[in-house]
């Protein structure tokens, strides 16, 4: 039905095609040669199976290179290269069959060689299929597009699975001794040309991560004594490097290429390394702490990762929570407290001296401590360096400064710097003070310590039973360097206590030259030690004569003067001769007060003793001075609370002769506690309380608080009074309602 | 038996012993007149208590820190009066058993 048009239109194109196709050649010979040149062009860039021989052996090279000329006057290589895909696509099945072989060999054994056979067999096609270089860029180029996509599509995951196998199994083994396994770069090759570099980096590159990832945990978890970081950027340079050239470097040629390759993809892994050892030194924080000084190197470590990596608030997160597990719970002891808190300063100062990192994890600390009772006098008996208190939170290196009150910012400064920008709004810019200063700060004022260091002083010079001189001296030292930190006004009162030490050694000295007595006394200003605990016991015998013969000589050295005993305080030591022993000790006066009313009689209750003694003594302590006699076998229980002497040694005490000379715990002489004093005085002023209650009916505390004030000496806060007043109350002494306190109506 | 001590090693107070017979056990002792420290304090001006800041006694039988009172008597409206009873001061001589010279006297030769 075609109209004459149409028809001239298609002879025309065929004529057209058939002038392209027969290169104005006579007759068919044109065509004849095209036909030939296409048969040997294809020929030429045929899929083929491996074992047939290369095109080249085929035919000579000008040969087709005349044909691919032919060919492209004709315009006709489009059309052969589909062709060769074509024919490539029906080929694959081959290749993929072979795939699958590799791999279900792989999930069978498990093996990386399997897959890298896969790979080099591939490689084998590639190379195989790969049209001539000669015969043009687009030809090949379309090729290995095509081959690659026809590869990755028929990829298992199994296969990516055992790619990172074959990828980790060539990195340097962690246990680094061993050598690196050869490197392969023929595989590397194969994985380069195959696409394979391009389309799995992020799997490479995670084996690289992960592998450092377990090499820094392997070798640095739990070495703290030393900087891991320099040894590990040794080991990357020196093994994670040379393999990163293998892969990624393979195209460079100049060092310079290879410089700047490194600094991109080598600070990733850098990057990555910091990371890794800086999550690993957050979670082993508190452990490193434990063991400052000998954990230096991790917080170097630490210090340096952070600069690299932002981790700060992780760090202070782990810590806070570690320290609420691990520190800040009833069964920790307060020494061990203070000295975790102590090393915790000392250690992020070190990690970050602006002192951001230790203001947000020591504040919890800090507030806990405030809750404990025993907090301050654990503080200042290691100021005054108990022996007994193990080691020292002070540094002795550390210069000894006043103590450093808060001080508002200097702004004309010109060293000003403005506060670290992850500091919280109540951070306040404290200067690196020294431990003693940020342990005192952590109550408002410094007299509770100044108190709580009387009382132990008091303690420790009443310790002091022989005229030992160099004990006083060293709490002099001590005093003395205290001084410099809280200030001479403060620690007066420390100072007349050591003179009162001096001065019973001079005073004894010359009294005991006038007359020589057994009694050595140290002899204290009243007002200026703190309240003893009270406790009288009349001496019995020849105690009582001492006592007096002294206190006679006394008052004759210094007429204007006279001695009021404490007999409560102090040790005896004594000698009792018995039948057929003699027994020597060091006792509290109490024990020696007991023994000597043995020696006039035989058998005693203990009430009798008690009566004996002054009434005073309390019937605990009065049965613990009887134990220790009988400890020492010279008395014996015949029944309940009825003592009797035992003049020759019962057999059953035998074995306890030997231990005849031994020290009865001689505990130091008890000088109350802050609080204990502070309801002693409290019970003084009872009594004005009383009468203001009995006089005005009831009364506000605020009320209270400021008549009292009135009284002399009276320094109690009004919380002070609020907390007595509710001792009162549960005592049934006053009653309270909206405010008002009254007297308990009985 | 026989108890022999070897050594004791007690505790004691000093006082001053202001006659007046203060055997009566804790009694919180007397407060000097003029500045209300008690005398085995020291006076505002000392630092330290006892020898170096001691007592004096007048005829009229009142005691106070031998300071407080040199600083009251120097003060014009003092009129060389005892504090207490407005009688002329007199140092009385410390006529305790043995009859040693006054305070002032003892205390040197003992620091």
């Amino acid at each position: 039905m075609a109209t004459d048009a149409l028809r001239a239109q298609v002879a025309s194109k065929w004529q057209e095609s058939f002038t392209r196709l027969n290169q104005n050649e006579p007759g068919l010979v044109g065509l004849l040669n095209f036909s030939q040149a296409w048969n040997i062009a294809r020929e030429c860039v045929r899929p083929r199976s491996l074992e047939e021989p290369d095109a080249l052996t085929q035919y000579e090279k000008p040969t087709f290179q005349a044909s691919f000329e032919l060919l492209n006057k004709c315009r006709r290589l489009p059309i052969l290269l589909e062709t060769f895909l074509e024919d490539m696509r029906k080929r694959f099945p081959v290749i993929k069959a072979e795939m699958d072989q590799y791999t279900l060999d792989y999930q069978r054994t498990s093996d990386t060689i399997h897959i890298l056979n896969l790979v080099l067999r591939l490689l084998q096609w590639y190379q195989k299929w790969i049209p001539r270089p000669e015969l043009g860029a687009t030809l090949q180029s379309a090729f290995v597009l095509s081959f690659q996509t026809h590869i990755f599509s028929s990829l298992s995951p199994t296969f990516v699975r055992g790619f990172k196998e074959l990828c980790a199994s060539t990195l340097p083994p962690v246990d680094s001794d061993t050598i690196l396994p050869e490197p392969n770069p023929k595989m590397w090759e194969a994985f380069e040309i195959l696409g394979l570099l391009d389309r799995y980096e992020n799997i490479i590159a995670s084996v690289a991560y992960e592998h450092i990832e377990t090499y820094v945990l392997t070798t640095c978890a739990g070495h703290w004594s030393e900087s891991m970081l320099v040894h590990l950027r040794k080991w990357m340079a020196d093994k994670i490097v040379p393999w990163m050239m293998l892969m990624y470097g393979r195209t460079v040629t100049t060092t310079n290429d290879a410089q700047s390759m490194l600094q991109n993809v080598g600070s990733r892994f850098d990057f990555h390394m910091a990371k890794t050892l800086c999550d690993l030194r957050t979670q082993e924080i508190f452990d490193i702490i434990i063991d400052f000084p000998d954990s230096t190197g991790a917080l170097q470590d630490l210090r340096d990762c952070l600069h690299r990596v932002d981790q700060r608030a992780a760090l202070v997160h782990a810590l806070r929570k570690a320290n609420q597990k691990r520190l800040l719970h009833p069964g920790a002891d307060t020494r061990l407290i203070l000295t975790q808190y102590v090393a915790t300063i000392k250690c992020l100062r070190i990690i970050d001296p602006p002192g951001v990192l230790l203001f947000k994890v020591a504040d919890p600390i800090r507030r806990y401590l405030r809750e404990r009772p025993d907090t301050i006098r654990c503080i200042v008996s290691n100021l005054v360096g108990d022996e007994d208190s193990g080691d020292s939170l002070v540094d002795e290196s550390e210069p000894i400064q006043p103590l450093q009150q808060s001080e508002l910012e200097e702004y004309t400064d010109p060293n000003w710097e403005p506060e670290p920008v992850d500091a919280g709004p109540d951070f306040r810019a404290n200067k690196p003070s020294d431990v003693i200063s940020t342990l005192i700060s952590i109550y408002d004022s410094k007299d509770l310590f100044v108190k709580e260091l009387q009382v132990l002083l008091a303690q420790r010079l009443l310790a002091i039973t022989d005229d030992n001189s160099e004990k006083v001296e060293k709490e002099r030292r001590n005093i003395e360097i205290l001084k410099i930190r809280f200030g001479e006004a403060a620690l007066q009162v420390c100072e007349v206590m050591l003179k009162d030490m001096t001065d019973s050694k001079r005073i004894n000295g010359h009294i005991q030259s006038h007359k020589e007595s057994v009694i050595h006394p140290t002899i204290i200003s009243k007002h200026f030690w703190p309240i003893l605990e009270a406790g009288e016991i009349s001496m019995p015998g020849q105690f009582q004569t001492f006592q007096d013969e002294y206190a006679k000589e006394f008052s004759a050295f210094k007429p204007d003067k006279k001695l009021r005993w404490l007999p409560h305080m102090g040790t005896v030591h004594l000698e009792l001769q018995l039948e057929d022993r003699a027994i020597e000790a060091d006792v509290p006066p109490l024990e020696a007060a007991f023994i000597e009313l043995f020696s006039e009689q035989d058998v005693w209750t203990m009430d009798q003793l008690i009566t004996k003694t002054g009434l005073s003594v309390d019937r605990k302590a009065a049965l613990k001075a009887l134990l220790t006699w009988v400890d020492l076998g010279a008395i014996k229980e015949v029944s309940e609370h009825t003592f009797k002497l035992l003049e020759v040694a019962e057999a059953s005490t035998a074995g306890r002769e030997l231990r005849a000379a031994t020290t009865s715990v001689v505990e130091l002489p008890s000088a109350l506690s802050i609080q204990q004093q502070q309801a002693e005085q409290m019970k003084l002023y009872w009594k004005f309380i009383e009468g203001m209650l009995t006089n005005l009916g009831s009364l506000p505390i605020d009320r209270i608080q400021s008549m009292l004030r009135l009284a002399q000496g009276y320094d109690q806060t009004v919380e002070q009074l609020g907390a007595f007043m509710e001792a009162a109350r549960s005592e049934g002494l006053v009653i309270t309602r909206d405010g008002m306190w009254r007297l308990n109506p009985k | 038996m026989k108890v022999i001590i070897k050594r004791w090693h007690a505790v004691a107070q000093w006082r001053w012993d202001t006659g007046v017979s203060s055997d009566d056990g804790d009694e919180e002792g007397d407060v000097c007149g003029i500045c209300r420290v008690p005398f085995e304090g020291c006076c505002p001006s000392c630092k330290v208590p006892g020898d170096d800041c001691p007592l004096i006694w007048g005829e009229c039988t009142h005691v106070f820190h031998m300071h407080c009172l040199l600083r009251w008597i120097g003060t014009a409206a003092s009129n060389q009066q005892c504090p207490m009873d407005r009688r002329p001061w007199v140092t009385a001589e410390r006529k305790v058993k043995n009859l040693v010279p006054g305070a002032g006297a003892a205390a040197p030769s003992a620091s």
